[in-house]
């Protein structure tokens, strides 16, 4: 089928297409950055005009300033004081000397240097022109084509294109990221000597870049006060290439609505993905860090320098194990417990009529109401009552029931879901009322069940407050209250709290991953009749 | 599902018989200790290894047969929370080690001193530091260990500079000034932590550099008075005036040292554990100590801090004698030198016994300025009733004061509160 | 709903009494133990005294304090369950699309529970520190900012911090919760209203909303208590301070009674809490379930 209408809305979006490169090109020939350079500043505090300090730093400064001279640079000295006069009543003053010159770099003034960047700007303007190729390929000869009816080889071209203009686009602020980088915090890290390696190849690189290499061993002194002002032109290429970018779409797909609403709910998931791991992140790279990096001051690295796997078996050798297993044993005999006795409570409530059953989940509901904070005196007056101080089995009883409410809840929303059909044809057969639970409805609410197994166990396992006061011994600690040992009076010992956390926190996440599928599907059937 | 179940019940049932039973004649101790440092776990809890290979419990029960210790580290987050409980169900501890005893006397639930600690024992503890602990004619507590704080400052920084260490008011908003102006604000000139743990050390750097403090001569609290507000009001406007680390509330001494040790803050006021955290923390910097600033005319006062040792009543016990007697065995073990002198330079602390003097500056010859600083040392009225409603008060007060309060109204309201 | 089959009076109760056993032991008891303090005098070191009526409840409403920490409260509940609720339905709405990598979204969407409170809030206290956060860093590394920035210079905007570790830990719970109303609704429901020219919003508020009303009660009920109850957040990140600005009911009667040592009132107000809390959540509660009735 060949409409000549759509060969008309094709070559609309080509041209359109064509601008859009065009503009952008234009815009990379503009002025991006304009740079300070040749700043050198030198203070002097408690220094006075015309006194012997102040004769000396000005002489310094002059030698500097004769030298840049000397190399054909235009520089001039601005002298500030700073004065203040101090409780007693003395005078202070603060000198300050500046040299500074101007210049402005466009996008295009990026082509041929050798600034990683620079290397990101090929590729951009390699794909655009991969692009415009590929969309003229890809329309030759089918621009008359619906594109549900396009050949192989015409969907191939087309989605290149989009591909190719869509990595342009994000290469955009990739682009200017790394010139933030390599001007703003990697400039000033060397100046300060904060990070030395892989200094000479850097600042030569800069030194191409400013002066075509004629600066040689001064570029560092030179570049020491690089101020950098940015103009939009960022924002408007990126809009230029957007224009690009939907003629693209429109003509692969023939209309750019939906492709939009998928793009945007991946970059939704994205975000929210990132922001969920970004905790994670930092736990990580802090946990294999020494504890002298855990105080990174001057925000130099993004990941440890070197990776500390020692923290591993430091945190093995005061304990963690011991407590992950204490951990494990509570929540599991906490979550076993809060099932047997949940599970007869939610089936009377899901299938029997007896008086009181509304004021039974009301009470159900009201046993929540309290934080275990609060509680605490009674919940050690009870365990000194049943001897149950400083052991497993108070933990292990106590949050079975601070946890019987949600699991009654979610197990009786399951159960009514479930038809009783079986269960009645199971007890005509011989079944009692037990065994039609266990062998019939258990079965089938398999998927609920394992919901408010897993809820109980997190809550189990993450249970801190009445811990601390009901378990005495180092051997019977969970692994929550573990984990205080490492921030004490003197020091908080970051690395070993998060590397003891992220152990703690993954047994649950593997077993929160395998059953991730009854998870969903039990909370189903839960929250019909919630 | 079944087999679940039956697999917990029996994990459950097998590690349920970890636990060994004691022994029914012994006598056995309940302590806690406080958290104090990374090691403090490893040095005293049984199974630990920070005591030459082994820890306080197991050489203790090796060296003294028929007691028992059922010893507890605690961090001193929980710990209030932890003995509070026990003792509202009259459960305390036997031996309990904290920062302050007076809260647990009107109850009447200590025990005196000379029920439990040996003659010997007793003349060995620094007499300044038990005249504290003297109320109503009777020792209450014992000395732990101790820690002095002093002016730190990074002598590279107020070299550049160009100024010197200040020792007034005054000079020290000079000396703000002049860091500020020379490095734009990118290092913090002055460490102020006003933090909802450490409030009242701060009020005591300032109103003791000012002639007021806690209490009057008489020993009554005058929380109001016009040395404290001023004291206060001063603290305040360094903050307002951009001389300090940015949000002091919430800041703590953590933070601090922190920030001392990357070279980001000139001067703050801090305990001589620092050399050592500094270095722990891999900071190169170079820092020496000095006096607190005070006011003009007034002396500077070294403020200490110092933590107890405590026994409690326990009317149950079936042979009272035996278990003063293992209270006070469990004293002398602890503060017999071959122990005490590990576990106080461990954690960089300062010893509150002759004993243990000599074997520290053997170890440490900068622990001797620190021993002579201590003397010298204030101290917080802990062994007052109200201190601990005070300590927060104050707290509360510099906390207000911070957010724009009036600081003489708001002590005039906790005076009255306390002493009214 | 009755299976049909004869069952003796007393059967239902045989049932339930293991649960009720639990709680009535371990929950109701330390309860009970709870208001028979409230009404007892407290000492500093918390030995228990004799009755005194109604002084605790006196003196807890004269804190200076009371009125600024019921507010901090009320907006503290409002603005995590609120934000948390419409924040996990959003999500919740865009997990349930079929796309790649959907199942790797969701597992990652589970890590937030599964790490405890206390150490949530000690993350996010170490990513926000002004001086060497890791915010500022991985900000600065990427040239968006160009100095450190003071992410917490005000108590007001620490305690929006404080809601939004809040809100990051509850986000997931309600997410399942709605996924799992959403997993429930016919396919064939929406495509008759696509027939009848239903748009987007007209779809959700007439398919969406009320099929997965159920599921967002209990989320909201359990999420009302479990976060006025919330004690780790605010205690890790700012223990209240300054001066109890940023102090939740639960945060600020652990300070009163741990701190300042005043056990008496920390008690009332934990009574005087539970019975708002009561009063919310039923009001809440009875007010859905007659809508669901309705339905």
């Amino acid at each position: 089928m060949r409409y000549p209408e759509v060969r008309r809305q094709n070559r609309r979006m080509l041209l359109l297409l064509i601008l859009g490169l065009i503009l952008t090109l234009v815009l990379m020939s503009l002025p991006l950055y304009s740079f300070d350079v040749g700043v050198y500043t030198k203070k002097s505090g408690n220094t006075f005009v015309g006194d012997e300090k102040y004769q000396a730093v000005r002489a310094e400064v002059e030698a500097v300033a004769e030298e840049y001279r000397s190399q054909g640079f235009d520089v001039e000295i601005r002298e500030d004081v700073l004065e203040r006069v101090n409780s007693k009543g003395n005078t202070t003053s603060l000198v300050t000397f500046t040299i500074s010159e101007r210049y402005s770099r466009s996008f295009l003034s990026f082509l041929g240097k050798k600034l990683p960047s620079s290397t990101v700007l090929v590729f951009m303007v390699s794909l655009m022109g991969a692009a415009l190729v590929f969309s003229i390929a890809g329309l030759a000869g089918t621009d008359d084509l619906v594109p549900r009816y396009l050949n192989r080889k015409g969907r191939l071209l087309r989605n290149l294109a989009v591909t190719a203009l869509l990595l342009a686009l994000l290469l955009v602020p990739v682009f200017m990221l790394m010139n933030n980088v390599i001007f703003s915090r990697r400039l000033s890290l060397y100046n300060a000597d904060l990070i030395t390696e892989g200094k000479e190849a850097f600042f030569s690189m800069l030194d191409h870049f400013f002066f075509d290499g004629r600066m040689g061993e001064n570029v560092g002194d030179v570049l020491g006060g690089l101020k950098i002002q940015r103009s939009p032109m960022a924002w408007l290429l990126l809009l230029t290439l957007f224009i690009s970018l939907t003629a693209a779409i429109c003509i692969r797909y023939g209309e750019i609505k939906s492709s939009l609403l998928r793009g945007a709910l991946y970059v939704f998931v994205v975000i929210v993905c990132v922001v969920t791991l970004y905790p994670y992140y930092v736990m990580t790279i802090t946990a294999f860090r020494s504890n002298a990096e855990t105080l990174d001051m001057y925000f130099l690295h993004m990941a440890p320098t070197r990776w500390v796997w020692s923290n591993l078996t430091d945190i093995v050798q005061r304990g963690v194990p011991r407590y992950l297993m204490n951990s494990i044993f509570v929540a599991g005999g906490a979550t076993a417990l809060a099932m047997l006795c949940g599970i007869p409570a939610a089936y009377a409530m899901a299938r029997m009529n007896f008086v009181g059953k509304k004021a039974f989940l009301g009470f159900v509901i009201m046993s929540q109401m309290f934080s275990p904070v609060v509680l605490l005196i009674g919940i050690s007056q009870l365990m000194n009552t049943l001897h149950l101080n400083n052991t497993l089995w108070g933990l292990m009883l106590i949050n079975a029931a601070f946890n019987q409410a949600f699991a009654i809840w979610l197990l009786r929303g399951t159960f009514v879901s479930i038809s009783s059909e079986m269960e009645q044809a199971a007890m005509i057969d011989g079944c009692g009322t037990v065994g039609a639970l266990t062998k019939v409805l258990i079965p089938m609410a398999a998927p609920g069940i394992v919901t408010a197994l897993i809820f109980v166990f997190i809550n189990a396992w993450n249970e801190y407050t009445i811990a601390t006061v009901l378990i005495s011994t180092a051997q019977n600690r969970p692994i929550t209250v573990g984990i205080t040992q490492f921030s004490s009076f003197n020091m908080i010992e970051w690395q070993y709290m998060f590397a003891a956390s992220l152990l703690a926190t993954i047994p649950v996440v593997i077993l929160f991953m395998s059953i991730e599928k009854h998870l969903t599907a039990g909370l189903t059937s839960g929250g019909v009749k919630g | 599902m079944k087999k679940l179940f039956a697999l917990f019940l029996i994990v459950a049932l097998v590690l349920c018989m970890v636990p060994a039973a004691f022994a029914a004649d012994d006598v056995t101790l309940d302590v806690i200790i406080c958290q104090y440092g990374p090691n403090t776990n490893e040095w005293f809890e049984r199974g630990g290894k920070g005591m030459d290979g082994s820890n306080f419990v197991e050489k203790f029960e090796a060296a003294n047969p028929g007691i028992k210790l059922n010893l507890e580290v605690v961090s001193w987050n929980d710990v209030h929370q932890v003995v509070d409980t026990r003792i509202a169900n009259g459960n305390a501890p036997d031996i309990l080690n904290l920062d302050t005893f007076s809260e647990f006397l009107p109850d009447g639930l200590l025990l005196p001193v000379k029920d439990y600690c040996p003659d010997e024992l007793f003349n060995d503890f620094f007499p300044a530091f038990m005249q504290d602990f003297l109320v109503d004619g009777e020792y209450w507590a014992v000395p732990d260990l101790a820690s002095a704080r002093a002016l730190y400052y990074n002598v590279d920084i107020l070299e550049e500079v160009g100024i010197e260490v200040p020792t007034t008011w005054a000079e020290l908003r000079d000396a703000c000034q002049a860091i500020i102006d020379f490095y734009d604000g990118e290092i913090y000139p002055w460490g102020i932590d006003m933090t909802t743990d450490e409030g009242q050390a701060a009020f005591a750097y300032y109103t003791w550099g000012n002639g007021g403090g806690f209490t009057d001569e008489n020993g009554a609290w005058a929380l109001n008075s016009d040395e404290n507000v001023e004291a206060i009001e001063y603290a305040i406007s360094l903050v307002n005036d951009g001389y300090t680390n940015p949000n002091p509330a919430t800041q703590t001494r953590y933070d601090l040292q922190d920030m001392f040790a990357a070279g980001k803050l000139a001067m703050m006021i801090g305990p001589n554990q620092i050399p050592t955290y500094v270095k722990d923390k891999g900071g190169e910097i170079n820092m020496a100590t000095a006096s607190l600033p005070a006011n003009e005319g007034k002396t500077s006062a070294s403020v200490g801090v110092k933590d107890v040792m405590m026994a409690f009543k326990d009317d149950s016990a079936p042979d009272q004698a035996a278990r003063n007697e293992a209270i006070g065995k469990f004293m002398q073990f602890f503060y017999d030198p071959a122990n005490y002198v590990g576990w106080v330079s461990m954690e960089d602390f300062l010893p509150a016994v002759n004993s243990a003097v000599e074997a520290l500056v053997e170890a440490n010859p900068s622990f001797e300025a620190w021993l002579n600083v201590l003397a010298t040392c204030k101290f917080y009225p802990t062994s007052m009733a109200e201190w601990a409603q005070v300590r927060q008060g104050v707290t509360t007060v510099e906390q207000n004061a911070l957010t724009g309060a009036d600081v003489r109204a708001e002590l005039d309201a906790l005076q009255a509160e306390i002493a009214g | 709903m009755n299976t049909g089959l004869n069952r003796t009076k007393w059967e239902p109760y045989v049932w339930l009494l293991p649960s009720l056993l639990l709680i009535a032991i371990f929950v109701v008891f330390p309860i009970l133990i709870v208001f028979k303090l409230s009404f007892s005098e407290i000492s500093k070191a918390g030995v228990i005294g004799g009755f005194i009526g109604f002084d605790n409840y006196v003196e807890a409403v004269h804190l200076p304090a009371f009125k600024t920490v019921m507010l901090n409260t009320m907006w503290w509940v409002l603005s995590v369950v609120i934000l948390s609720t419409v924040l996990g339905f959003i999500i919740a709405l865009v997990l349930n699309q079929k796309f790649r990598g959907r199942k790797i979204a969701r597992s990652i969407l589970v890590f937030p529970w599964a790490t405890s409170l206390v150490i949530q809030a000690s993350v996010w206290n170490y990513i926000i520190k002004a001086e060497y956060g890791n915010l500022n860093n991985v900000l600065l590394n990427l040239g968006i900012i160009q100095q450190a920035v003071n992410w917490r210079s005000s108590y007001q905007i620490e305690f929006v911090w404080e809601c939004w570790v809040g809100i990051f830990v509850t986000v997931p719970f309600v997410t399942f919760c709605v996924l799992s109303g959403l997993q429930s609704i016919d396919g064939s429901l929406y495509e008759a209203a696509t027939m009848d020219g239903a748009g987007f919003w007209n779809k959700l508020r007439h398919i969406t909303l009320p099929m997965v009303r159920p599921s967002l009660t209990v989320s909201t009920v359990l999420n009302i208590i479990y976060v006025f109850n919330s004690f780790p957040i605010v205690y890790t990140m700012t223990k209240g301070a300054p001066a109890h600005k940023t102090d939740t009911m639960i945060t600020y009667l652990y300070m009163l009674s741990f701190y300042e040592r005043r056990k008496g009132p920390a008690t009332a107000l934990s009574v005087i809490g539970f019975l708002i809390l009561c009063v919310c959540a039923g009001i809440y509660m009875v007010s859905v379930m007659r809508k669901e009735e309705e339905l």
